[in-house]
């Protein structure tokens, strides 16, 4: 429970001046995600702590230090939770890296992105200014939307302090059941169910199974449940199953491997994306996991694993390179904050 | 109201050239057929304002482009004779925002209206941005499929206006805005370029640009195309009416209703200047002695509408609802929402004119809030009806006055100014979904510090580095910050 602000902001001020190079960090649990960087770090894991919390109002403002495992406990006790789910990465990972990095768990398809939940954020920039934008309110439209252009932005246009999110009710029954399906037969079952509007909250393809959840109310699920069929997960192996999807620990590169990720139209044939090992969010996101550095296709993101000075993220038009590298400027005009770590050009 | 407007077209006149008016319109003459081009004060008159009529400004020239191609090259030219440039889709806007400038082009982009492709297995469609908003919805319908935002100009308003304004509607507490809606956005820049934002996919690596443009009000690029998201219909929508004796045990039900957990597809509020203006209007059995009307409406399957109505009917009557009606059939949901879609012209029919805010505020703050703009209300002399959205504490009040009347329109004004400080007093904001245009500017400065603004204005100049894109709306100046404070504390 410490609000940090004023060093945070005496450090990038300093750094402005010096024309310093800062590394943002807290967890440091997404090392393996984006591009590296190098810089004196600028540590915000000390920053933690509920600004303000109303459960009635299901809008909660936390310092961006603040864990995720630590806020699905505070969120679990009021019967509420995050909307898009992020991973926790071992219990470490922090509210403002989840933003910064864009995580979004398995139910991303119909219960949003990070960007869909997030009200408003506090934001330190290139300058050393702390911000305001957005709020705590459902609807705001007044000025730029700065708050949701940070995420996936790795910090590249300012250092995140507080974040505030819209929350919703936890679910009050769960259910998965599997099909044993081969790729094809299980994207093309996802694309008919996933509009069929069902309370359903996952569909994963891995290892020769379809996996569906279903999530709401119990009558809800429990009609769901005996409309598709298939076979029952107990809720152990259920459980296991969507949180080792979730913490990115179905599919592991070797040292010699890459994870790549690929995000598009969820109807894309399963033949456009080969050699795919997992299939989530009802066929929109896709992993592979390649040996060498070439990557399988092209637009795909290099997730985890190889050269992580390559261009990761893929490549940009020109056009929206130079408007990238302008939206940079405007924010550090002395490109101190994370300097390359999403694109080696910002 | 417009002295702002007068200011700033006065600031670009000084600036500009007359070389370069007559340059540009010989320009637009090679580009556009004669059809595409309007010149005449009398054809421009229906272009002179958008929804928001207290704010008029004819523009220098009106052009109508039918390609994409056309568009570019309208912004070239803009761009290179430094003329400024207002884009217009239907012009429902409520802010002014699409007003034209005087020394400008106004860009009307209702011939891009194509719906280029829906498809059923990924609920997505790709348009023009000048398709209609209930025509992409009637056009999914055979699909079992629907587009989320529905503002209440969804009979004419455009996606394009839309992403400009990040309009939201009755069925945003459930579905989202326009934001979330929306998977990507093909722009023209200021220079003519065309650059895409978002993907095929649900997310993009990087910064999230399309959100960033989403709402932005015409300043940072024009709009082309997009691919937005669509919904499956609910096999089951239930339809409820609440009347309450009080506007506070109305909106007391409402947080209450939300901290239980129950997200309804849409909960709107009305009070009683409201309810009576409907009623007398519409005549569908609105009941006229309450002081508070809830409409709640419940969607998704059968089980899950069952269980969440004993639950919503309970929590309003034990919140002080005095009576709940539940409709028996689709008819009889839709009258309900007959009167508050009916609800604006309702209150244009007993008054002369009416100014409609969109102020945003914590739920909690509901009764504070509504028994404070009565307090207002009896102050400056003006009736205000209610109509919103209560479930996600978007306010509608609409200011009764008549423009007929020597400094009732002023009155208006200063009385709107009030509840949009009020509502950022208690936590909330200026706008909820209408945008800031030109007719909020006043109040950014009061719910923005000096870093935010400059902030603002260099991701406007990471876009438009000349500040051709309608200009003046939007983001205010350094200038005018300052004079707005010194007026404020004078």
């Amino acid at each position: 429970m410490v609000d940090l602000t004023q060093q945070l902001e005496d450090q990038v001020q300093h750094a402005y001046v010096t024309k310093t190079p800062l590394k943002i960090q807290a967890g440091n649990t997404k090392a393996h995600l984006g591009r590296e960087t190098s810089g004196e770090v600028v540590d915000m894991a000390n920053h933690t702590g509920v600004v303000s919390y109303s459960a009635t109002e299901l809008v909660i403002r936390v310092r961006a230090g603040t864990k995720i495992s630590q806020l699905n406990d505070l969120l679990a006790e009021q019967q509420q939770r995050l909307p898009f789910d992020p991973p926790s990465f071992n219990g470490e990972a922090t509210i403002g890296g989840t933003v910064a990095a864009n995580q979004t768990g398995a139910s991303r398809p119909w219960f949003g992105g990070v960007k869909d939940s997030l009200l408003g954020l506090g934001l330190i920039n290139g300058y050393g200014e702390a911000m305001q934008f957005g709020g705590q309110v459902m609807k705001n439209v007044a000025g730029f939307d700065v708050t949701r252009l940070q995420c996936g932005a790795m910090g590249s246009l300012g250092l995140i302090t507080d974040v505030s999110i819209k929350l919703l009710p936890e679910f009050k029954a769960g259910h998965t059941v599997t099909f044993e399906m081969t790729a094809e037969v299980a994207l093309e079952a996802m694309l008919r169910w996933a509009n069929l509007s069902l309370p359903i909250t996952g569909m994963s393809h891995f290892q020769g199974l379809l996996y569906v959840r279903l999530q709401g109310g119990d009558s809800g699920v429990t009609s769901a449940s005996n409309f598709l069929g298939g076979e029952q997960l107990n809720f152990v192996a259920a459980k296991e199953f969507w949180q080792a999807l979730k913490e990115g620990r179905l599919l592991q590169p070797t040292s010699n491997q890459i994870l790549w990720r690929w995000s598009g139209a969820s109807d894309s044939p399963i033949s456009a994306v080969s050699n795919t090992s997992l299939i989530n969010w009802a066929g929109a996101e896709r992993w592979i996991l390649e040996t060498g550095s070439n990557p399988p296709l092209e637009g795909l993101t290099q997730h985890k694993g190889g050269d992580r000075l390559a261009q990761v993220f893929g490549a940009v038009s020109p056009p929206q390179q130079a408007l990238q590298q302008r939206i940079k400027y405007a924010f550090d005009p002395h490109g101190i904050l994370n300097a390359g770590r999403l694109y080696s050009w910002m | 109201m417009n002295t702002l407007s007068n200011t700033s077209n006065d600031l670009v006149k000084q600036a500009g050239e007359a070389g370069n008016v007559a340059a540009l319109i010989s320009d637009l003459q090679q580009l556009l057929p004669a059809s595409g081009l309007i010149m005449s004060t009398e054809s421009q008159r229906p272009f002179e304002c958008d929804g928001l009529a207290v704010y008029q400004q004819l523009p220098l020239i009106t052009v109508i482009p039918e390609t994409v191609d056309q568009v570019q090259g309208i912004l070239r030219l803009c761009y290179s004779h430094r003329v400024p440039l207002v884009p217009r889709g239907a012009g429902t806007g409520l802010c002014a925002g699409a007003m034209p400038h005087a020394e400008g082009v106004l860009l009307v982009m209702t011939k891009l209206n194509k719906i280029l492709h829906i498809n059923q297995h990924t609920a997505t469609a790709r348009v023009q941005p000048g398709v209609r908003n209930l025509a992409l919805t009637d056009a999914a319908k055979p699909m079992g499929l629907y587009y989320a935002p529905d503002p209440s100009s969804q009979i004419a308003c455009t996606i394009g206006g839309n992403i400009a304004e990040n309009s939201g509607g009755v069925h945003c507490l459930k579905y989202g805005l326009t934001v979330n809606n929306l998977l990507q956005v093909t722009l023209v820049t200021i220079e003519g370029k065309l650059i895409t934002l978002g993907g095929d996919g649900l997310d993009e690596p990087g910064m999230d640009l399309l959100s960033l443009f989403v709402g932005s009000e015409g300043l940072l690029g024009v709009v082309v195309e997009a691919k937005v998201k669509l919904l499956p219909r609910a096999p089951r929508v239930q339809v409820l009416l609440a009347a309450y004796d009080s506007v506070t045990a109305a909106g007391d039900s409402v947080a209450a209703l939300i901290a239980q957990g129950i997200i309804p597809a849409g909960l709107e509020m009305m009070d009683h200047l409201a309810i009576s203006a409907a009623e007398d209007f519409v005549k569908v059995g609105y009941p006229t002695d309450a002081q508070a009307l809830l409409i709640c409406e419940l969607d998704g399957t059968d089980a899950e509408v069952e269980e969440q109505l004993a639950v919503v009917s309970q929590c309003f009557k034990l919140h002080g609802a005095k009576n709940v009606r539940v409709a028996k059939d689709a008819a009889e949901a839709d009258a309900l929402w007959q009167g508050r879609k009916a609800a604006f012209p309702a209150v244009g029919r007993i008054s002369p004119d009416y100014y409609c805010m969109d102020g945003t505020i914590p739920r909690s703050k509901v009764g504070h809030v509504l028994t404070r703009i009565s307090e207002l209300s009896n102050t400056y002399g003006l009736r205000v009806a209610n109509v919103f959205h209560a479930g996600d504490g978007n306010l509608h009040p609409l200011i009764l006055f008549d423009a007929s009347v020597d400094g009732e329109l002023e009155r208006a004004e200063l009385l709107g100014g009030d509840i949009l400080t009020l509502c950022v007093d208690v936590g909330g904001t200026i706008t909820g979904e209408h945008g800031v245009g030109l007719e909020k500017m006043p109040q950014m400065p009061y719910q923005f510090g000096d870093a935010e603004l400059a902030q603002f204005r260099r991701l406007k100049a990471a876009f438009d580095s000349e500040e051709l894109l309608n200009p003046g709306k939007g983001i205010p100046t350094l200038k005018y910050c300052q004079e707005y404070r010194s007026l404020q504390h004078g």
